[in-house]
């Protein structure tokens, strides 16, 4: 008798779990690219959500996915680089991975070209995580393609969005303060900022060199071996960016003001500058509204299904 | 097999298209109504959204411009209850806006409002007639799949796409999925057709053979989908099944050859609308006395498709226009071909540009081009016409919808240009600095007399405003309804397919000889003999296709 209600427990909880739905943030697409050969299930969701917060995925257990990418700052952190095992430190700033299922490539160099090639590599990383995938899976009693393929999942699920400019874009004209729509005009406009972060996701998913970090990080050429591809990283998000500082790939700016400064002045000028940073000349008015508009993208996140 | 016998008997069944609607009225921007009664279209000249009555042939304007604005109406659709129809209207701020409106008549309704995406294509309703299927181009540069509340509320994004405008979607009978054209790979020119879930949860490619396939349209039954292809060499109606979402075996030809089509929609006893063009235009050179007797054609390759010529300031370059691709209901694309006029010599100008409006020379012999770059910025650009060596000259990310049109003088250091239609602005190019010459509704066709002192443009619909170079008192020419203006050895102006010579001066205007039937865009030789103009007729009519 307990046996059967068990099996009637699990199988509610198998069929509730088939018929939950993600439920996508207001401003972004409601389709949501998912590879066929890892459709999303509740059951995978809710793995991978468990294995991110697990410490066992690093060598010493003292790690979690979690731990660069916490939920209450937007799945980021706060620090300048990543921090891993045994206070070992990465060369670049924890990447954003919010709306992350609507990627193209994964890291700041863009080396992943899917989440499920993307999810193993920290744990493996000496600088991260630092275990061996197999005994990762092993620890949590799975196989590799089974950890891969939860843990992908459950950040497809991670989506930031409901912000005041997708209220003002879905039409809710007073969404935006005049400033924000004054910085907005700015961040289309005058700054050019749309060059490269537009869409839902405030990202065009390539590659620019701004000359932040020149010449320390090559950056996209550690990919490709393109020489002019050397100092590029991939155009990040800006969803929750005005509470996620500090910013780039190498963390040196600290505040959204260092940022439209930064951009103001040209970037940093070397061989691989690209075209579209040039100097901006901005007045205080007109960057001070641009801070303000980016703060018009902080909104809800929310992860699981 | 019964499947197979279906598909046959669609296949066989398609009768001969017939035409339904063939006169000077018929604009390709609207859409049957799903009873067949009637069409939704644009009133040439007035802009008013308007129905045309299939049997009986009447028409009948619903929403009129205000006096004395530029409003009009564009892409429109019809409710499954064929009782409202939903349209994009250019409006009083220089957007695109979404309106419903009865058939009846009365007051519209905005549904969306808001000019970061200014351009809207209504395309489809839901079947409980509850959204509207849109598609929104944003300043970014990404056009969005979206619904709209017809009652009002807030959009829903389905589906952003980077820099790809679907020719056209549409929405199966019982709202489950849409069909869209968008390239087929990420380094494709070729366009294929895509079925999108409308909840989101999946996409499918659902033409997978080469060439071009566009306009996608679901059948009354939802089982079938029908799109155009140049598959066959020549731009031919194919069918394909569809079940559950999914593609069901081969596509199949339903009619050959339709022409330059422009599918419009799909009625409920199964009549495919499409919109043809014929006829064609092309670039002649003629003589100012005699224009019709003297004139020849000059472009050499690719005929009957060209327009906007523009003669180099040396007199032995003509520049112009020349369509490529498939057709399209809006811009279409276009690439800037150079003619030597001496020499049987025609090339193209590998120019970088997303979109281009109209071409002219600089008075030192370089091209000034309008148009638009794939980064969503709009502008002028000075352009090689042997390197193709491109430069901005005046540049806005997501600029005035109208955009920009603008004169070089010799020397390079000046341009003057009109921003969109409301400002005449000169701008120093070596310090930037900038001054406002004009400022006013309505400001279009700017022309630089040949001393370089006064600059023309329309102003209106009833003048010309001449304005001196270095700001000074200007001066209105009573002249009603131009065009176009070109100002070489003398003032001209063309109104419909008329020329005109003005006089700076004030005298009355004078009817040149009739060049016939000549289409917009026309430029002076320096000699002040001859002229180039675009001449000959495109014709639109909208035909039906049974489709069983």
């Amino acid at each position: 008798m307990r046996r059967l209600a068990v099996a009637v427990a699990l199988a509610t909880l198998i069929l509730g779990a088939a018929e939950k739905k993600l439920v996508v943030p207001a401003g972004l697409d409601a389709y949501l690219p998912v590879p066929d050969s890892n459709p999303l299930t509740a059951g995978k969701v809710e793995l991978g959500r468990k294995l991110f917060f697990d410490k066992r995925l690093s060598r010493d257990q003292s790690v979690s996915c979690a731990t660069c990418h916490d939920p209450a700052i937007a799945f980021t952190d706060r620090r300048k680089t990543a921090a891993g095992v045994n206070g070992r430190e990465g060369p670049r700033r924890v990447p954003r991975i919010a709306n992350r299922v609507y990627g193209k490539s994964f890291f700041w160099d863009g080396r992943a070209g899917s989440l499920e090639e993307q999810v193993l590599q920290p744990i493996a990383n000496p600088k991260e995580m630092d275990l061996d995938v197999a005994e990762a899976a092993s620890r949590v009693g799975l196989d590799v393609p089974a950890l891969e393929q939860a843990l992908a999942s459950y950040v497809r699920t991670i989506l930031a969005g409901d912000s005041p400019y997708d209220r003002y874009l879905a039409g809710d004209a007073g969404a935006l303060t005049a400033r924000q729509r004054e910085g907005l005009r700015l961040f289309r406009g005058k700054a050019g900022c749309t060059s490269c972060h537009l869409g839902p996701n405030l990202t065009d998913e390539a590659f620019h060199n701004t000359g932040v970090g020149w010449p320390a990080d090559p950056g996209r050429y550690q990919v490709t071996k393109v020489e002019t591809d050397r100092g590029a990283f991939k155009t990040p998000g800006l969803r929750e960016a005005a509470r996620t500082p500090p910013y780039m790939h190498d963390g040196s700016l600290a505040t959204l003001e260092d940022v439209v400064e930064f951009y103001s002045k040209g970037g940093q000028g070397n061989p691989y500058l690209d075209p579209e940073i040039r100097k901006l000349d901005l007045t205080a008015a007109e960057k001070a509204a641009l801070v303000a508009f980016l703060e018009a993208l902080n909104g809800k996140v929310r992860d699981g299904m | 097999m019964l499947h197979l016998a279906a598909a046959l008997a669609l296949a066989t069944t398609a009768v001969e298209p017939r035409v339904v609607w063939s006169d000077a009225s018929v604009t390709l921007l609207g859409a049957p109504s799903p009873d067949g009664r009637f069409l939704s279209y644009v009133e040439p000249g007035s802009g008013a959204l308007s129905v045309y009555d299939v049997a009986g042939g009447n028409k009948r304007a619903l929403v009129t411009r205000p006096a004395g604005s530029n409003e009009f109406a564009y892409f429109s659709t019809v409710s499954p209850d064929s009782r409202q129809i939903a349209f994009a209207w250019f409006n009083d701020e220089g957007f695109y806006d979404l309106r419903v409106v009865s058939v009846e008549g009365g007051s519209p309704r905005v549904l969306y409002r808001n000019e970061e995406a200014g351009f809207v294509q209504p395309c489809a309703w839901t079947p409980d007639g509850a959204s509207i299927l849109t598609l929104f181009f944003r300043k970014d540069n990404i056009s969005q799949i979206a619904l709209v509340p017809a009652r009002g509320g807030p959009m829903k994004v389905l589906r952003s796409l980077h820099w790809v405008y679907p020719k056209r979607m549409d929405l199966a009978p019982d709202g489950r999925f849409i069909v869209y054209d968008s390239f087929a790979g990420a380094a494709s020119g070729d366009r294929t057709i895509f079925l999108l879930a409308a909840d989101g949860s999946k996409e499918v490619k659902l033409v997978a053979r080469p060439g071009s396939h566009l306009f996608p349209l679901w059948t009354p039954d939802g089982k079938h989908v029908v799109y155009t292809s140049d598959s066959g060499g020549t731009m031919d109606a194919w069918m394909l099944d569809i079940a559950d979402g999914k593609p069901q075996g081969e596509p199949r030809v339903v009619r050959r050859n339709l022409g330059r089509a422009l599918p419009l929609g799909i009625t409920r006893d199964w009549n495919y609308y499409y919109g043809v063009r014929s006829g064609a235009s092309d670039v002649f050179v003629t003589t100012l006395d005699s224009p019709a007797a003297d004139a020849r054609r000059v472009t050499l390759r690719f005929p009957e498709r060209n327009s906007m010529p523009a003669w180099s300031p040396d007199g032995r370059r003509l520049a112009y226009l020349s369509r490529r691709g498939t057709e399209n209901f809006g811009e279409q694309a276009r690439v800037i071909v150079v003619r030597e006029i001496d020499r049987q010599e025609e090339r193209e100008v590998a120019v970088k540009l997303a979109h281009i409006e109209r071409v002219r020379w600089s008075g030192d012999g370089r091209l000034v081009v309008s148009g638009s770059i794939s980064k969503g910025r709009s502008g002028l650009y000075l352009v090689d016409p042997q390197s193709s060596a491109m430069r901005p000259l005046i540049e806005e990310a997501g600029g005035p919808y109208r955009g920009f049109e603008g004169v070089m003088p010799a020397g390079g250091r000046r341009i003057y240009y009109l921003r969109g239609e409301g400002e005449l602005r000169a701008r120093d190019l070596e310090s930037g600095e900038e001054m406002t010459l004009a400022r006013g509704a309505s400001l279009s066709h700017l022309a630089l007399s040949p001393d370089g002192k006064t600059l023309a443009c329309v102003a209106g619909p009833d003048s010309i405003l001449l304005t001196p170079v270095e700001g000074g008192e200007r001066k209105r020419l009573p002249f009603a309804e131009a065009t176009e203006l070109d100002w070489g050895k003398v003032l001209i102006a063309g109104k419909g397919s008329e020329l005109w010579r003005l006089d700076p001066e004030g005298g009355p205007p004078r009817l040149l000889p009739s060049p016939g039937n000549r289409e917009r865009g026309f430029s002076q030789h320096p000699d002040g003999k001859r002229i180039a103009l675009t001449a000959g007729k495109e014709k639109s009519e909208i035909r039906v296709l049974r489709l069983r």
